[in-house]
């Protein structure tokens, strides 16, 4: 008992020796989620600030005689002439393993009703991205169990591929995917005791979404067992713009911690769109000259400062980025969606006439580009799908000329069938990632005309037929495939040999 | 009503007038004052306010509110001005202000900086 009162009389013996000094103001003006304070003579550019009742805020305009801050929080509490102080700090995040499988708000805080997050670290939300030297180039894949994707724009460890589209053309969904099938490849990493197994772990940033998408986004995940790897940052449409701005930042950072730490993640901005417009809002809150559509000059450096923020490092571990833009009636041409293409190692563009006419994923090869991704790409993959992109490109150059004249010739019209026949093979539900190795040896099919005497219309129904064929009845040389990573000459007797197997089975 | 530039920029002319030596003149204070009387801006209310606030916070800057739970003799002020005094490289003068809610220990306000040594503040400060 008497260490007890020892230690409170410690405690306030420290206590009483002690002068704090703090910096503080008054509140001028609250209003949509911005204070204008007096004083702060010495707060810093993007400085953590303590408002009344717990709430803090962001110092984000220093003017000559006053200070806008943003406040992270409920601001309802906040009156004119409340005491601000500073606190010396930028804004910082909790990271580290004990967030996966748990849904946070834009400071970290947990808000799925599982008790405190088990973190000890903290990183700042903003941080400078790490420079040229420290860099690597991408050179290790990101599957993500979407054929259409990892064999004509394959994506790197460290890479910033954009993914850009209208509204409901599915978007989130080839990210929910890409998650469900790291989660897939981790679970088989981590049982197969492999010590050069590189796990992917995920961040989902839901920005200025509805809850109910959010919901829908997390129960996929957890059916598909995924939570496991992924952390979620949620700024919902309902939160103040403050935190939907600060969301993307605090997801890097989580991110961050895994790169700096030798580990691989993968963090998905769901949508950058709407941080733009958050961050509209809370500039011409702080009365900052707009531009173009009313967006602050320092828009682009606003993703760019966040994107750049994505890398692979030398020695260390690696950070991509599937940023997600929605656009409108297809204008790619618009201010937002050219300043990220720009930002980004290459776009995955997706096309509201294909998604109609039942395209799935919607993807256009045409418009969509992976440009560092191809030297992470998987030399299986390289080779049965290196002139997929190409086919594909004339088959639509042909369709729409052969939209005009009835008399083609035998060239052009195999051309033709070709192209519909690998455009139904790409088809692919939703939720429904394919593992690399059986999506080589259905394209190694493609390649070796098992599919060219079977109806255009029955391809899908085939190319399914055969995925269960290959899991169910020939794994080992799925296994001997995913661990050669290339088509060797006795490989290809093999699948020759089985999808003969396959052919005869499935004909009759 | 928002303050216009020209006022913004007329209130700060009119505070660095009012300073001499470093410090607020009264004197030209009452200048100031008398001379706006005779010629009124375009928005003397806002000009006003916005002197009002700018003189307000640099007589802040030179003086120590020096807020108290229990008795403050006058060598512990004349300790407090002349440390700040030496800290801020200007003169300071401290002022006393009995305020029973500290409990116990001293708060000391010069301009923004504050300086927490008082038991309620520690309190707060371990409960958030």
């Amino acid at each position: 008992m008497s260490t007890v009162i020892e230690q409170i009389e410690k405690q306030i013996s420290q206590l009483s020796s002690r002068a704090v000094k703090k910096n503080t103001g008054t509140i001028r003006s609250v209003a949509d989620g911005v204070a204008r304070v007096d004083g702060l003579s010495e707060v810093m550019y993007n400085e953590m600030v303590q408002f009344p009742g717990n709430a803090i805020g962001i110092a984000l305009n220093l003017e000559e005689d006053e200070v806008g801050c943003v406040v992270l929080g409920d601001v309802s509490a906040l009156r004119e002439g409340d005491e601000v102080s500073t606190t010396g700090r930028l804004l910082s995040v909790p990271v580290g393993k004990g967030l996966l499988g748990r849904v946070v708000d834009a400071l970290g805080r947990p808000v799925d009703g599982k008790g405190p997050i088990d973190s000890t670290e903290t990183y700042p939300v903003e941080k400078i991205a790490p420079g040229i030297i420290v860099r690597k180039s991408v050179s290790q894949p990101v599957l993500t169990g979407i054929m259409a994707i990892d064999s004509m724009i394959p994506i790197g460890r460290g890479q910033r591929e954009l993914i850009i589209g209208d509204r409901g053309t599915g978007k989130t969904t080839i990210a929910i995917d890409t998650i469900i099938n790291q989660a897939r490849i981790n679970r088989q990493g981590f049982a197969s005791k492999d010590p050069g197994f590189r796990p992917l772990y995920t961040i989902y940033v839901a920005v200025g979404q509805k809850n109910s998408n959010i919901a829908r986004t997390i129960a996929s995940l957890e059916a598909a067992g995924a939570m496991e790897y992924t952390i979620i940052v949620a700024a919902p449409a309902a939160d103040n713009p403050a935190n939907q701005y600060i969301a993307p930042y605090s997801g890097a950072a989580m991110g961050e911690w895994f790169m700096e730490n030798g580990m691989d993640a993968l963090i998905v901005y769901d949508d950058l769109s709407k941080h733009a417009v958050a961050y509209r809002q809370i500039s011409l809150i702080l009365k900052r000259p707009s531009g173009r559509e009313a967006y602050p000059g320092d828009v682009f450096y606003l993703h760019s400062r966040l994107l750049e923020r994505s890398a692979r490092l030398a020695g260390k571990g690696s950070l991509t980025a599937l940023p997600i833009i929605e656009t409108l009636a297809g204008d790619v041409s618009a201010y937002i969606p050219t300043n990220v293409i720009s930002i980004t190692d290459g776009q995955i563009y997706l096309e509201t006439d294909l998604f109609n006419q039942g395209v799935r994923p919607a993807v256009s090869v045409g418009l969509s580009v992976s440009r560092v991704g191809s030297s992470a790409q998987l030399k299986m993959t390289k080779q049965v799908a290196g002139k997929l992109k190409g086919e594909l490109a004339q088959f639509r150059e042909l369709a729409a000329f052969a939209q005009f004249g009835s008399d083609l010739d035998a060239r052009t019209k195999a051309q033709l069938d070709r192209g519909s026949r690998i455009v139904e093979l790409f088809k692919q539900p939703a939720f429904n990632p394919i593992p690399v190795e059986v999506q080589a040896a259905v394209l190694w099919g493609m390649q070796n005309n098992y599919f060219d005497s079977i109806d255009v219309k029955r391809i899908v129904e085939a190319a399914n037929n055969l995925k269960e064929f290959l899991t169910a009845r020939k794994t080992s040389l799925l296994d001997t495939l995913r661990q050669k990573a290339a088509f060797d000459e006795s490989l290809n007797a093999e699948f020759k040999k089985a999808l003969d197997e396959w052919k005869s089975s499935y004909s009759a | 009503m928002r303050a216009s530039k020209q006022s913004q920029h007329l209130a700060r002319q009119l505070f660095r007038l009012s300073i001499e030596d470093g410090r607020v003149s009264a004197d030209r204070v009452a200048g100031v004052l008398a001379y706006l009387e005779k010629n009124p801006p375009r928005q003397p209310l806002v000009v006003l306010r916005l002197y009002h606030r700018l003189v307000g916070a640099e007589i802040a800057r030179s003086q120590a509110l020096v807020s108290h739970a229990g008795p403050v003799s006058a060598d512990i002020l004349r300790g407090i001005e002349a440390a700040f005094s030496r800290k801020y490289s200007r003169p300071i003068s401290a002022v006393p202000r009995p305020d029973s809610s500290l409990i116990a220990g001293l708060r000391v306000r010069i301009g923004d900086d504050l300086y927490e040594a008082s038991i309620a503040g520690q309190l707060a400060s371990l409960s958030s």
